[in-house]
């Protein structure tokens, strides 16, 4: 699997919330994706698109909750229309699968289509390791394995990148000429890549579908990459997770219509290919073998989760990224993983453990624009309450987000909060630090309209040091309700 | 080699039943989308054909608006010489020097070949035969400067020209060459992505459960935002993209 920092979450989102060069970038998420996104959507009206959230909703649910079925249907026909399936439980098994094919056939040259399913198993390595060269081929996985980096974002890999990076990544790599004209960085990608394409011997892709009732992989892609990947090459191998599989092909149209408006604004992407066995024996051009891996890795703990389980019919279109204030703060290596955003806060912890990532439902303000635009109408924020339960509540130490003193003192709020007694004996002793302290020369905070600023108050100092405290005013309001307003005007 | 490597089948499909709590069992009641009675899918196709008729001059309107919002440089002409003209004019204004195209009922309806030999244009019709090696053909597609094809259907809904590559009609033809011309006739056009797979659902069962090996949606040209999400035309694929409406 690739590796796991999500341990950092919170030093890693500390250091990108102080580079001007990511907040620039993304600034431009709301600016760009998300501007596109609202305005494909007025297109064809409010009314019209949440009846195709429901539709997509409602086929996705009925997918998994019949999973099995779905699953050996699509095997049976994919094997009918001359394909292979293979299953693999786990990353491990994934790359040994794959190693095994590229062993069998003498495999030399391999170029890849988007996949973030790759990413998670981290396929490349293990392709390495059997002599194969693998080319990225999307545009911003090319920037980013030149980079040795991991995706930034779901639709857009390489967000993170200037131009002016992109053009010194390059020069350094491809041995080009400096230029950082986007046109003709594009350009230079195109010229390295299209040899790539017609020497490789194995094209590899991921799915954002699969149609169980043909056997039909289903990839939507704008270059032109994910064609020439499943086309050009000899062997071409699909790899992607157990969750894609959905019924008829008639359940396409809906998410054709969701995806890629949610995704970049566009009313369709430049291609959707669907790929249903190798090449026929009478075809002109096209692969001789088709593969299909279908991975676990996980997926099945959170199918087994009701309460996890929505999670599941995410078509990764990125658009709770877009908005999410966090992802927009921190943006999408912080995550540590794979999966960014308000999904990834819920499918790494699902997949990597919440002993690994136990900070990363806690990254979230809960203020529903994820929900809101998700085309599944996933309700990501029930989700990551439903995480923090999990992790508050964990016998495992380990699996807890916070440690013993902010358990405490939510344990001592909870009890004030519930006793009037309690709460107003508290607002007076805050009140009477507060006086203690105005009056001390050295004050641990400095006082600015009405607000209490950077204080380091003993024990809530990691919460107080980044985050204003408004001042506890003279009066409480039950005081001006007894003293004033009991009696009525 | 034809064994599953992996996980078997059973184990796997046991192990997703175990998550679900479910033992094995067809969906009940049955996916209204997955009935294949052939004869109910053919009255619903004669439904959706009797529309697309009565509808089609506004439907081809609809689909030249959308298509060219999506990236065509579109072209209408129910005429065929002018149709000709037009593609000539196309091929001057590149410099076109080697073209292929597919092996497709249009071109006999759109006769390119002479009129483009005659301005010195070698025509590749890539079709392959005993003399005709798929390798060389290959060859052919990686030197055209512009790649020729018909359409199998068009959406009205997306601008997208379906291509479904067999015999006669390659996968490369149409994302090699930097230039992709594709001819549509009025009787290729569907209105929407419903009856497009429906139309291919009555295709699939009607077959005996043959999809052939590829569908492919071409909407406008390749295009990429990868880099600052500034959009760049003609990445891997195309730059450019012709589209003659045949009506
Ligand atoms: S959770 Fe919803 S909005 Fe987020 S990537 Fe998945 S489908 Fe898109």
């Amino acid at each position: 699997m690739a590796d796991i920092k999500t341990k950092d979450f919170s030093k890693a989102s500390a250091v990108s919330i102080l580079d001007p060069q990511l907040r620039r970038a993304l600034r431009q998420v709301g600016t760009g994706f998300d501007a596109a996104r609202r305005a494909a959507i007025d297109e064809v009206s409010p009314k019209l698109w949440d009846e195709w959230r429901e539709e997509a909703r409602r086929i996705k649910i009925h997918s998994l909750d019949h999973l099995d079925y779905y699953l050996d249907l699509l095997e049976q026909n994919v094997t009918k229309a001359g394909g292979h399936v293979h299953f693999a439980k786990d990353a491990a098994q994934a790359n040994d699968i794959m190693a095994e094919l590229v062993r069998t056939r003498n495999i030399k040259i391999a170029t890849k289509s988007k996949s973030m399913v790759s990413e998670e198993l981290s396929l490349n390595p293990a392709l390495e390791a059997q002599g194969v060269d693998v080319y990225e081929t999307d545009l911003g996985e090319y920037i980013i394995q030149l980079a040795e980096e991991t995706p930034f974002h779901l639709v857009a890999p390489a967000l993170h990148k200037t131009k002016e990076q992109v053009a010194q990544l390059f020069t350094d790599k491809l041995g080009i000429p400096y230029n950082d004209d986007i046109n003709a960085l594009a350009a230079a990608a195109r010229l390295a890549l299209r040899e790539k394409f017609l020497q490789a011997d194995l094209g590899i892709s991921g799915a954002n579908f699969l149609v169980a009732e043909t056997g039909t992989l289903v990839i939507i892609t704008n270059e032109g990459n994910g064609r020439l990947s499943t086309s050009a090459p000899r062997i071409h191998v699909g790899i992607t997770g157990m969750e894609k599989v959905i019924p008829s092909l008639q359940d396409l149209a809906v998410f054709l219509r969701l995806l890629p408006r949610s995704a970049t604004g566009q009313r369709i992407t430049s291609y959707v290919s669907m790929i249903t066995g190798p090449r026929r024996a009478d075809d002109e051009d096209g692969p001789e073998e088709f593969h299909l891996i279908i991975v676990d890795n996980g997926r099945s703990k959170m199918l087994a989760d009701p309460d996890l389980r929505e999670a599941l019919y995410c078509i990764r279109c990125g658009a709770c990224l877009n908005i999410c204030p966090v992802y927009q703060k921190v943006g999408g290596h912080a995550y540590g993983w794979v999966y960014p955003g308000p999904i990834g806060a819920i499918v790494t912890p699902s997949l990597v453990g919440l002993k690994e990532a136990q900070d990363l439902p806690q990254a979230s303000s809960l203020c529903g624009a994820c929900r809101e635009v998700c085309p599944v109408n996933i309700n990501i924020p029930r989700m990551l309450l439903h995480l923090r339960q999990k992790s508050a509540e964990s016998p495992d130490p380990s699996e807890r987000s916070a440690g013993l003193v902010p358990n405490l003192l939510a344990e001592g709020y909870t009890r004030v909060m519930r006793s009037p007694a309690l709460l107003s004996a508290s607002h007076k002793l805050g009140r009477w630090q507060q006086n203690v302290w105005a009056a001390m020369p050295f004050f641990p905070f400095s006082k600015k309209g009405g607000m209490i600023r950077k204080a380091s108050l003993p024990l809530l100092s990691r919460w107080t040091r980044m985050r204003d405290l408004p001042e506890l005013p003279k009066e409480t309001f039950r005081d001006i309700w007894k003293k004033d307003l009991k009696e009525g005007p | 080699m034809d064994r599953p490597l992996g996980v078997p089948k059973a184990e796997f499909l046991d192990s997703v039943r175990r998550a679900l709590d479910r033992k094995p069992a067809a969906p009940d009641p049955a996916y209204p989308r997955l009935l294949d009675d052939v004869s109910a899918l053919q009255v619903e196709a004669k439904r959706i054909r009797a529309r697309l008729i009565e509808t089609r001059p506004a439907l081809l309107d609809r689909f030249a608006e959308v298509a060219e919002a999506g990236g065509w440089n579109v072209h209408r002409t129910s005429d065929p010489e002018n149709a000709m003209a037009h593609i000539q004019s196309v091929a001057d204004s590149l410099g076109v020097k080697n073209a292929v195209r597919s092996d497709q009922e249009v071109f006999a309806q759109i006769l390119v070949d002479a009129p483009l030999e005659s301005t010195g244009i070698s025509v590749t019709t890539v079709s392959h035969s005993p003399d005709r090696s798929r390798e060389s053909l290959r060859s052919s597609i990686i030197a055209a400067d512009i790649g020729l094809t018909g359409a199998d259907y068009a959406v009205a809904e997306t601008g997208s020209v379906i291509i479904m590559p067999r015999k006669g009609l390659s996968r490369l033809v149409s994302v090699v060459p930097p230039v992709h011309l594709a001819l549509v006739r009025p009787e290729d056009l569907v209105e929407s992505l419903d009856d497009l797979f429906l139309l291919r659902r009555l295709e699939y069962h009607d077959k005996g459960g043959e999809m052939g090996s590829y569908l492919n949606f071409i909407t406008g040209p390749s295009r990429t935002a990868d880099i600052e999400q500034t959009l760049v035309v003609g990445v891997h694929g195309p730059k450019e993209v012709h589209l003659v409406l045949l009506g």
